[in-house]
């Protein structure tokens, strides 16, 4: 019972997930994020290791429940950062001032901070700094959508995969002032691709849906290729909805670019081990592939029916955040600024 | 308890369930002996879980669990669960109610409508269901059709399922009419009835302007319920199952003023309910080839904790097993945490619990194999359920559908096919077998032979899914119901009093045989039918035939036919006597085996052997060759 008191928030995340209250990966990073809010303000802690620890342990039991699920994970993992961060410059400003170049330089490696230290002003500033990101949170969409006149140009051919929300978004902002075509790749078998047609239709946008298999024989045509993702992996690699990494060679095939629409919470400094389901792939029920009714065939034959594809990084062009573009390559110095090194391994 | 009850269900609108975990039946034994069915383990995790998770992922708020023995052991479960923060606890209380006087199921919700916790439209779950169906629109469907007819009682949740598909249970071959607007018309479950052929009442098709026919549906033993449905158990008191409750409703849908509605299950959506091993074990596969996602032991039942990888060919594996390089797992395997595999052992479509130690050289196919069970070297455990805590020693053998009960200790090399085995002497009045220490064999064979026909095809028919005996089984059955359909075919144009006639004659001739009465009282009752039918004399000859012909099909379905014929033909030789007398009256039988040409090559030796003779020697021959001697012809040359 004692236990259930202590993670009620976090078990309250995985179950609101689990039942699929909460679908998509904004959605979840705003809840995730007032979670975080709601410990810091209310939570019993004293220092910033206090905090940090109780935050770890949510960010384990979160892992082993739902492993698949990276966004909640990468906030919390940012809000350490973001602890870490406000308990240095909270000592700066009180003695030391600004560390010397050679400070740093000669400093050793091992004498970590314990933040153990009290720090009375830690409190209000996590909490300003917090709303600060929950801002950049709920702005992240639109920044990004912002963003889609310096990509799409009049009269271009964009192919896109599936359903994204922010890929949509993308889409309808450039809509506005410019005309161009988009072709939707259905994503067999959940057929995510048709509430995406509909979606861009509705808003006025010329749309063709094609089935998986045209992907290879319509990428002649097109000019850019723009996706969301599930997660970017350390690597500059993707964790996709599958069916992405076909056409993604099929792209490279004609040298035609992928841009990758990715919130930085999407992030994650997860490499890639094997491609089982070990850490990475799940299957969803056999019924999109064959349906139940289909008789004694299914006593017979093993269904797959894989959630996720793996993107090497190296079919990947550019990653659009709120920040800016970014070359795959470039994903290692985001993330180190985004998280700190001795949060990576948790 | 009832006071705080009452103030959550008067609090607001709740979505309800109503589970009843009591099985009423003795299928699992002996393994039920010890564990009540809702914590049978399926795929090492107790039932009961999988059927709150899939309420609580269906959007139920709260649940009534009727419980009536081992009340505390699930009631302890529950706590546990809870206490441990499963999936359900946090979206849906879960209320366990006790009434141990309830002997059906129909008991229990009359128990349930004299306690008054039900308010709204509900759901009702038969005992031991497994699912994943969103239930929310199934019931916002059922609210709409309830305002459109204020009758509605309740909405038979149905699943779409092929012919062949293990996940069909035998007994309940479903047959349903309903309109096109799913209003159920005919609700006929084949396999308890013991008719062949189904009764199609004329007033269903002249009702409806258009019915739709189903034969291709799977109970899922879920519905939902209008509150209508407690009191209307409440009042008729013979009502003891649900399908007792649907048959009853539409017998009187005038005088109860109620319908029953059906929905069909759609897409990546799945219910089933284990109602016997074949059920279990369809259910099983079922679950690890993941129809059942997200309920899938790698993403955890009910519990945060993820134990299972899942890898190819349908492999969930327990983090810390222990496995070697030699041993292979072929397919469609679980195994649980801390159990280990030794050298060269081969595991084909089989469950294994937690904490299972299995020896080298051992082959385990088809067979379910609960935690903490001990097996030793040089083994083979085909289609069988191995229970808890037992040991098998050195080379031993358990084949055939055998259910070996909690902690029994076999000893070497011993030879189980086909029992119950327990590890402690049954109650009186069964009789048992010693066989070690600590293993006694429950012996059914008594009951089975006891005329109850029934009762030995209801056993046949639950155990374990057995691949070469039920395939070739299968086989049978097709090639019986092929023949009866053509036989059907080729009478189609006979009146109707005549084919009353012969249902009359065939069901005289069953009796007869089975209560061994004297033949002369049959042709006195057969005489009797004629004058009440009004049918002719050549005809009364051609049904007695055909009727004779045709009762293999009614004794002995699925058994070769020839030998089957052959008691029955020593049997009624004095009614044959009686009406094949002359020629014309030859006639008449030799049409009737004509019609039943697809027996004629079995009969051949049989009867024609002697009769051809005789009517050869009574000169009749060669008028009856004029009529239809072409047929015959290789016999009477054969002599």
């Amino acid at each position: 019972m004692l236990e259930m008191e202590l993670f009620s928030d976090v078990i309250k995340l995985i179950s609101d997930i689990r039942h699929s209250k909460l679908h998509n990966s904004y959605d979840i990073a705003i809840h995730t994020e007032e979670l975080v809010e709601r410990l810091i303000s209310e939570g019993k802690w004293k220092s910033a290791q206090d905090l940090m620890s109780l935050i770890k342990l949510r960010i384990a039991r979160f892992i082993s429940a739902l492993p698949q699920e990276a966004t909640p994970v990468n906030i919390m993992r940012h809000i350490l950062k973001i602890i870490r961060d406000e308990y240095d410059t909270g000592f700066k400003s009180k003695g030391e001032g600004h560390q010397s170049l050679h400070h740093l330089v000669t400093a050793n490696i091992n004498d970590s901070e314990d933040y153990s230290k009290l720090l009375p002003t830690l409190k209000s500033s996590l909490l300003n700094n917090l709303a600060e990101y929950k801002v950049e949170l709920e702005s992240s969409m639109d920044n990004i959508a912002t963003q889609a006149l310096e990509h799409i140009h009049a009269n271009e051919i964009i192919l896109t995969v599936g359903k994204s929300n922010t890929v949509e978004k993308f889409l309808k902002y450039a809509a506005k002032s410019r005309k161009f075509q988009v072709i939707v790749v259905e994503a067999a078998p959940r057929f995510h691709g048709h509430l995406m047609a509909s979606n861009l239709a509705k808003s006025n946008i010329q749309t063709t849906i094609i089935p998986d298999s045209a992907v290879f024989a319509m990428m002649s045509r097109v000019n850019k290729v723009i996706i969301g993702t599930h997660t970017v992996l350390a690597n500059g690699g993707l964790r996709t909805e599958c069916g992405v990494h076909m056409v993604a060679l099929a792209a490279k095939r004609y040298s035609i670019p992928i841009m990758v629409l990715a919130h930085m919470y999407k992030l994650s400094p997860m490499h890639l081990c094997s491609s089982e389901q070990d850490a990475f792939n799940i299957c969803a029920s056999p019924a999109d592939v064959l349906p139940y009714s289909s008789g004694p065939l299914l006593n017979k034959v093993h269904v797959y029916n894989p959630a996720f594809d793996y993107v090497p990084p190296e079919l990947v062009t550019l990653f659009i955040s709120h920040q800016g573009g970014n070359a795959p390559s470039y994903v290692y110095r985001l993330l180190s600024e985004l998280y700190h090194p001795d949060d990576q391994e948790l | 308890m009832s006071q705080k009850l009452d103030k959550n269900v008067t609090q607001k609108e709740v979505v309800q369930a109503v589970v009843v975990a009591e099985h009423f039946g003795n299928e699992f034994v002996p393994i039920t002996d010890d564990t009540p069915l809702s914590l049978l383990p399926l795929l090492n995790v107790p039932l009961i879980e999988y059927t709150l998770e899939f309420l609580s992922l269906g959007g139920i708020e709260e649940t009534f669990l009727f419980c009536c023995s081992n009340v505390d052991v699930i009631k302890q479960h529950i706590n546990k669960s809870i206490e441990k923060s499963a999936g359900w606890s946090l979206t849906m209380k879960v209320h366990v109610i006790i009434s141990e006087s309830c002997r059906s199921f129909g008991d229990c919700l009359r128990d349930l409508d004299a306690k008054a916790f039900i308010r709204s439209d509900f759901v009702l779950l038969e005992p031991e269901i497994v699912g994943n169906i969103k239930l929310l629109p199934i019931i916002k469907k059922h609210n709409e059709v309830c305002k459109s007819d204020k009758g509605a009682a309740m909405t038979l949740l149905l699943q779409e399922t092929g012919l062949g598909q293990r996940g069909r249970c035998s007994f309940e071959e479903l047959l349903m009419v309903s309109t096109p607007s799913n209003r159920v018309l005919l609700h006929q479950k084949l396999g308890t009835s013991k008719k062949a052929k189904i009764e199609l009442p004329l007033e269903i098709l002249m009702d409806n302007s258009s019915v739709n026919i189903y034969h291709n549906l799977k109970d899922t033993h879920i519905a939902i319920c209008s509150p209508s449905v407690l009191p209307l158990f409440s009042d008729n008191f013979d009502f003891q199952t649900k399908d007792d409750f649907v048959r009853g409703l539409l017998m009187n849908e005038e005088i109860l003023g109620s319908t029953i509605y059906w929905h069909l299950i759609k897409g990546n959506q799945y219910g089933a309910a284990i109602t016997n091993w074949r059920m279990y074990q369809s259910v099983s596969r079922d679950i690890l080839h993941r129809w059942l996602y997200p309920l899938v032991p790698d993403m955890g039942i009910s519990s945060q904790q993820r134990s299972y990888i899942h890898l190819q060919n349908n492999i969930y594996r327990s983090k810390d097993v222990h496995l070697t390089q030699s041993n292979s797992l072929v397919e469609d395997v679980i195994i649980g945490a801390s159990s280990s595999v030794g050298d060269k052992t081969k595991i084909i479509r089989s469950i294994i619990g937690e904490s299972v130690k299995i020896g080298e050289n051992v082959i385990i196919e088809d067979s379910f194999i609960f935690s903490s069970t001990v097996v030793h070297n040089n083994s083979v455990i085909k289609q069988s359920v191995i229970g808890q805590k037992c040991a098998l020693e050195t080379g031993c053998i358990v084949t055939k559908a055998s259910v070996i009960g909690k902690s029994v200790v076999l000893p070497e090399n011993s030879l189980i096919e086909n029992s119950l085995i327990q590890s402690y002497p049954p109650k009186s009045g069964v009789t048992s077998e010693k066989l070690a220490k600590n293993a006694y064999r429950i012996c059914h064979e008594e009951t089975a032979d006891s005329a109850d026909e029934e009762d030995g095809l209801h056993r046949k028919l639950s155990r374990l899914y057995m691949h070469e005996e039920s395939e070739s089984s299968d086989d049978e059955s097709i090639k019986s119901s092929d023949s009866e359909d053509n036989l059907s075919y080729t009478i189609s144009p006979v009146p109707d009093d005549t084919n009353l006639f012969l249902t009359e004659v065939i069901d005289s001739l069953t009796r007869g045989f089975e209560d061994k009465l004297q033949c002369d009282n049959l042709i006195l009752e057969i005489n009797s039918s004629r004058y009440a039918y009004n049918v002719t004399v050549k005809e009364v000859n051609f049904n007695v035939i055909k009727a004779i012909l045709t009762l293999p099909f009614q004794l002995y379905l699925g058994q070769p036919y020839l030998s089957s014929l052959r008691p029955l033909l020593e049997y009624f030789s004095p009614i044959l006597k009686n009406y094949i007398r002359n020629v014309s009256a030859m006639v008449d039988c030799l049409q009737a085996i004509e019609v039943c040409r697809y027996f004629f090559y079995f009969l051949s030796c049989s009867i024609l052997g002697d009769g051809l003779d005789y009517w050869i020697t009574m000169g009749g021959w060669s008028e009856v060759h004029a009529h239809i001697g072409h047929l015959f012809e290789p016999f009477v040359l054969h002599p």
